[in-house]
């Protein structure tokens, strides 16, 4: 059996970034991936990362700005881990021939984002996470690391209570291979399909989540999903919030530049949970156009717009037929970025010995209730090396342990199980289901009865998932096959939003109850936990850690 | 559509189009409804992971990226095919293993050069000035689609040509400021099947969905190459001849040209093809040109040009005033 | 109508054919050629591979020279337009380099200011002149003439320099043919490459490509080509019996300059369409053309 000291389980950025340090501690690191690491959707990223690295910034500043950021759910602790270590990290991807967009003089160049009180996001134009992704790609190449591509991760197989493997399918072939390896990293990024209006690739369905839970890691604050304030009208594109770091304005349908009255000082560069639910309010309240407000970047000029934000521009002018030149574009929410997911120590460590997690797919957490825009590469980068560290230690102080045999068998059969159904239903059509119940009742506003009713409608889908059947019984490239298994991982996630934003009866960050729309740290200053015991999710509750600063009232 | 194994056939299927869909919108409402078996590849369906290429009506482009309407009016059909040059799998998904091995072999990864006062500010940042940027700008923004790899001309009869992507590549390594290893790199693609193997047929330009002009950075690469000091091979001389004849007498000199390029040897094995174009009237004798008249204003551009020649830098950016 | 006219090198030496026949194919058309005699090479991308500002100095006097006569340019050699054209749309694109690039003319005596137009003898027929007029003066309609069109690259690639015809859905050769009462045998090759750029440099290669733009047109159905590119017709005209060596297989594919057609519809003598200079005999295509 083919055995490694660290498997890394995901390609972008946090990923390959972990990889790289393993490799550099001079272990056999490899790198298990369902799509080739530059099809990763870290690739997809536009806007930029932070890091004080200005003249006048300072780390502090940037901590004060996530804690803030984070309606004070961020753990403070780790917060000023992130925010210390960012300016070294942004220098070492420099280093490593990173094409960051300059100022006059050739210095790194920052772009002011919403939620941070200075311009402190280093970016390539509005393609940062190309730049990005493939530079890490690069350094992977460089290090000579393994690289497993186009293999699905079923499971992370454990004995006594230690992680000693994994179970994954080359797509290719169809045929399940086991990996042995002493550490295993968990970088799978998140999970923004389980919602109809959404950002992500169509390959962000939580599987990394579910393999955690499954493994008997807990998952913390998943009733949290941004809803990015621009994304295009039909396909749900993201335009990055670079765009109105360069100055854009949004517009109502009269022509109101509308967040004045939502945050008076911060307009349009308010955190993104406020700026979301300005926009449906609008919206529900009659001065949207076609369920949509505008985001208008004509004032910017030709030249800026083409040297600053060329991608939007030809993503407006390709999926939308609009030219930001000469229009405005129709834009609304759409989900975009899990503030929940795997919880990590510091260290990126999980509760299962051997099991570590990194990027959008963890929770240290540092972005709390609701995460700023520039953050979350920073994460990726800051918590993947983090991992990469401590799972090499982690890997040099443990053996290889034997793989147990029922675990392919288990995991074969519960494959034959779907393939060998004979009839029943597609996939697509609960998938379908699952994203428009979400989108409607767990989205920018919920309530009791709405949620209720999306619980009701997953337990359902759930019971329906049970007959779902497939064309394709072939072993070659069954994509058809793959989504099915998505389907599973996507139902579950949902279950987990439901359920933690049933139970949190007050509004902070992301989570807004139309019916308890007041923060309430009396109760609620606190993370939940989701358990999975018997196939069934359990809930519990953990403190965040506060150092410095102390919860206030959050106004932009 | 192909299964391994199989004969490859093309299946009709009928679908609703609304204003707007993208091709990969077609592909998978006939996953979803019509075949569960169709396997296609995508990701971000926005035109970035660059997974989701296929042939369209025979020209290589990004299925999600593509509509269907002015795609249909055009050709008043609609043919999807999976992409030229790479081994099929199934349906639309081929085979990307040698386009990654390629785009290995050029060691795609910045080595830095040494450092100076100059080069990196104090805290340690490289300090890159605009119009250096600039230079690399169209090639970091390559996605690996493998469009251009599948409409390239030369790939289609020599499956070891490196091809237009991982060349890009090349550019973007050799026209960065930082990089210390160009020689090595510049040397290893002046081989067989490297730079001086692309015909010129424009294809990778043309189809590139993200504009990076590969045949712009080939271009600029070989530039580079000759400015290294790496010559020794048909393509060097190619060119060289082509200089000097234009020097002399402001024309293209195709008997200098063709021994010249191909060396004494083999220009001897050429010589029953010279034989039958002499019979034909046709056999370019050397120097059979009179210099056009104006000979001295094109040695006067040489000599300017060759003047600044330190200066001016091959590849720089034509927004920046020189380059391609 | 009237144009500077840019022969291009490889049309006064080993195709010199092509550049007599336009000739006289455009007397009979009233088109005015003002041949510029003293214009340098546009460098074929050869001295861009070398040096970027040397081609585009270069080119900018091709031009300096047309604007200086009051005349846009049309040239017979799809390399020649490309260059040209690509060149020009970046001087016209990017002032700062036309100021550059004038400061070198200037020393040489020259100006250019960016006033000038490059087109294809094909576009001239196809658009200025037009269809309808030519159809006028054709004498002798190429009846049964199974034509397969080539286009090859440069008259198509890049359209955002070029932007005639449609790169994916090329018809202006087709469209000639059919006015000159031809039949244009619809081929997958025809935008594909003949490997003129590396025929000295991997003749292998460039050979293959041959083999397979031959093939293609008489698998189509094609008794001959028909190529508005000098560099293409040498490549399949005087390279076609390596391509049938390397291949085993015989094409015996004729290959036509663009002004050979017309001539030929507009009544010229094989004589005066000096198709003896081709390697492959072009005679037996046309037989029943000139027995009519
Ligand atoms: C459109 C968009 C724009 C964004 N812009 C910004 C921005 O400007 N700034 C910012 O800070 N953040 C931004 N974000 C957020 C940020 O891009 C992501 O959070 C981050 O890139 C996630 O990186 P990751 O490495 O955790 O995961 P990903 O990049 O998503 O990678 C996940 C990897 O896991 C693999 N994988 C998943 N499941 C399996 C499985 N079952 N088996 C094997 N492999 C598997 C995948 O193949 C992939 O390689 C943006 C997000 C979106 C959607
Ligand atoms: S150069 Fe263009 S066509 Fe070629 S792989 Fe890169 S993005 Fe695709
Ligand atoms: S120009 Fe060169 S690299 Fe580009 S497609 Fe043609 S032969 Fe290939
Ligand atoms: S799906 Fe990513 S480029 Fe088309």
């Amino acid at each position: 059996m083919v055995s490694h000291d660290v498997l890394i389980i995901g390609a972008g950025l946090a990923g390959m970034r972990a990889a790289i340090e393993a490799a550099r501690q001079g272990l056999n690191a490899a790198i298990v991936t369902k799509v080739h690491p530059v099809r990763s959707h870290s690739v997809a990223a536009q806007g930029g990362i932070n890091a004080a690295i200005g003249e006048n910034d300072s780390w502090d500043a940037h901590a004060f700005d996530t804690v803030k950021g984070s309606d004070y759910l961020g753990d403070q602790d780790a917060i000023e881990i992130m925010c210390k270590e960012a300016p070294k990290d942004i220098l070492e991807l420099d280093s490593m021939g990173a094409i960051f967009s300059r100022d006059e003089k050739g210095r790194i160049a920052q772009r002011p984002f919403g939620g941070a009180g200075f311009p402190r996001t280093c970016f390539a134009a509005d393609r940062t996470g190309h730049a990005l992704l493939h530079l890490l790609y690069e350094q992977v190449v460089k290090c000579g690391i393994g690289i497993y591509e186009e293999w699905f991760v079923l499971s992370i197989v454990i004995e006594d209570e230690k992680v000693c493997g994994i179970i994954a399918m080359d797509i290719r072939t169809g045929i399940l291979h086991r990996l042995q390896a002493k550490a295993i990293i968990l970088a799978t990024g998140g999970y923004g399909r389980v919602y109809r209006n959404s950002t992500n690739a169509l390959i962000n369905t939580g599987d990394g989540m579910n393999l955690a839970l499954d493994a008997g890691a807990p998952l913390m604050d998943m009733e949290f999903v941004q809803f990015h304030p621009t994304t295009l009208k039909t396909t749900g594109i993201l335009v990055t919030e670079g765009a109105r770091g360069e100055g854009a304005y949004l517009l109502n349908s009269i022509g109101q530049r509308f967040m004045s009255k939502y945050a008076p000082n911060a307009l349009e560069l308010a955190s993104r949970d406020v700026v979301s639910r300005a926009e449906q309010q609008e919206i529900e309240e009659g001065r949207g156009i076609d369920g949509c407000v505008l985001l208008d970047l004509r004032h910017l000029g030709e030249e800026k717009i083409k040297e600053r934000l060329p991608q939007i521009r030809s993503l407006a002018i390709d999926f939308e037929g609009i030219d930001p030149v000469k229009e405005p574009i129709p834009i609304k929410p759409g989900a975009h970025y899990s503030m929940g997911g795997i919880k990590t120590d510091l260290s990126g460590a999980t509760k299962v010995k051997g099991l570590f997690a990194a990027g959008e797919c963890a929770c240290v957490s540092v972005h709390g209730a609701n995460r700023l825009g520039g953050n979350s590469l920073l994460d990726t980068i800051v918590f993947g090396r983090r991992a990469g560290i401590s799972a090499s230690i982690y890997a040099k102080e443990n053996n290889i342990k034997e793989f147990p045999d029922y675990q392919l068998k288990e995991t074969a059969h519960s494959i034959a199980v779907i393939t060998n159904r004979r009839q029943g239903e597609r996939g697509s059509v609960i998938r379908d289901e699952l994203a428009n119940i979400m989108i409607k009742n767990v989205g920018v506003f919920r309530d009791k009865e709405r949620l209720f009713a999306a619980k009701e409608k997953i337990k359902e889908l759930k019971e329906r998932y049970n007959h779902v059947y497939l064309e394709d019984k072939g072993d070659i490239f069954n994509t058809e096959l793959l989504e099915t298994i998505e389907l599973k991982n996507l139902l579950t996630i949902a279950e987990c939003i439901v359920l933690g934003a049933i139970n949190r009866t007050e509004s902070r960050g992301a989570h807004f109850r139309l019916d308890y729309p007041k923060r309430d740290d009396e109760t609620w200053l606190k993370h939940t936990m989701f358990y999975k015991k018997d196939d069934e999710i359990k809930i519990d509750y953990k403190d965040v850690a506060i150092t410095k600063h102390k919860p206030m009232e959050r106004k932009y | 559509m192909t299964v391994k194994g199989c004969e490859p056939f093309l299946q009709a299927y009928d679908i609703d189009v609304n204003n707007g869909d993208t091709i990969l919108d077609a592909l998978h409402k006939i996953k979803d409804v019509q075949d569960g078996t169709l396997s296609f590849r995508r990701s971000c369906r926005s035109a970035i992971c660059g997974s989701c290429a296929v042939n369209i009506n025979g020209a290589p482009k990004l299925a999600c990226k593509t509509q269907i309407l002015p795609e249909f009016e055009k050709h008043g059909r609609l043919t999807i095919e999976p992409l030229s040059n790479f081994p099929v799998i199934k349906d639309l998904v081929v085979d990307f293993d040698s386009f990654w091995e390629k785009v290995h072999k050029i060691e795609p990864y910045l080595t830095p050069k040494e450092s100076s006062a100059k080069t990196k500010d104090k805290d340690g940042f490289w300090i890159i000035k605009k119009q250096d940027a600039l230079k690399i700008d169209d090639v970091s923004n390559c996605i690996f689609c493998g469009s251009c790899y599948s409409a390239c001309n030369t790939m289609a009869v020599d499956n070891q040509f490196i091809g237009p992507a991982a060349l890009a590549k090349v550019w973007r390594f050799a026209g960065d400021v930082r990089e210390g290893n160009n020689k090595k790199r510049l040397a290893k693609v002046s081989e067989d099947h490297g730079i001086w193997s692309c015909s010129r047929c424009v294809e990778c330009t043309q189809v590139c969905p993200k504009d990076v002009k590969p045949l712009i950075a080939i271009e600029d690469t070989r530039a580079k190459a000759i400015k290294a000091g790496i010559k020794d091979n048909a393509g060097v001389r190619h060119v060289e001849s082509m200089v000097d004849s234009v020097k002399r007498t402001g024309l293209l000199d195709e008997a200098t040209m063709t021994v010249k390029t191909l060396g004494f040897m083999r220009s001897l094995g050429i010589i029953p093809l010279g034989l039958k174009m002499e019979f034909h009237g046709k056999m370019p004798l050397p120097n059979l040109f009179k210099s056009i008249k104006g000979i001295e204003e094109v040695k006067k551009i040489y000599e300017e040009v060759e003047k600044k020649g330190s200066r001016v830098k091959a590849g720089t950016h034509p927004k920046d005033g020189w380059g391609s | 109508m009237k144009y500077a006219y840019y022969p291009g090198c490889a049309s006064q030496t080993i195709t010199k054919e092509y550049d007599s026949t336009t000739k006289k194919v455009c007397k009979i058309l009233g088109i005015e050629l003002l041949e510029m005699t003293d214009a340098n090479c546009c460098g074929a991308g050869l001295i861009t591979d070398y040096n970027y500002e040397l081609s585009i100095t270069l080119n900018a006097r091709i031009f300096a020279i047309a604007e200086k006569m009051g005349l846009d340019i049309m040239t017979i050699c799809s390399t020649c337009l490309m260059i040209m054209s690509r060149a020009n749309k970046e001087l016209k694109e990017f002032p700062k380099l036309l100021k550059k690039v004038n400061k070198t003319l200037e020393k040489a005596g020259l100006h250019y200011s960016g006033n000038v137009k490059v087109t294809h003898f094909l576009w001239t027929l196809s658009q200025d002149y037009g269809l309808d007029k030519l159809k006028a003066m054709v004498k002798k309609p190429l009846k049964d003439m199974k034509i397969a069109p080539y286009y090859g690259c440069h008259i198509l690639r890049p359209s955002n320099a070029l932007g005639f015809d449609d790169p994916e859905k090329p018809v202006s050769l087709e469209r000639l043919i059919e006015t000159l009462g031809g039949d244009a045998m619809p081929n997958e090759g025809k935008t594909r490459c003949c490997g003129f750029q590396i025929v000295l440099v991997t003749q292998e290669t460039a050979v293959d490509m041959i083999g397979n733009r031959l093939k293609e047109a008489k698998d189509a159905g094609g008794k001959c080509m028909v190529s508005p590119c000098p560099l293409c017709h040498i490549n399949l005209d005087s390279y076609q019996r390596e391509a049938e060596k390397k291949t085993h297989q015989k094409f015996e594919m004729p290959v036509f300059h663009l002004s050979q057609i017309v001539g030929l519809a507009l009544g010229m003598s094989i004589d005066e369409l000096e198709l003896g200079r081709h390697l492959v005999s072009p005679e037996n295509a046309i037989t029943t053309v000139v027995g009519d």
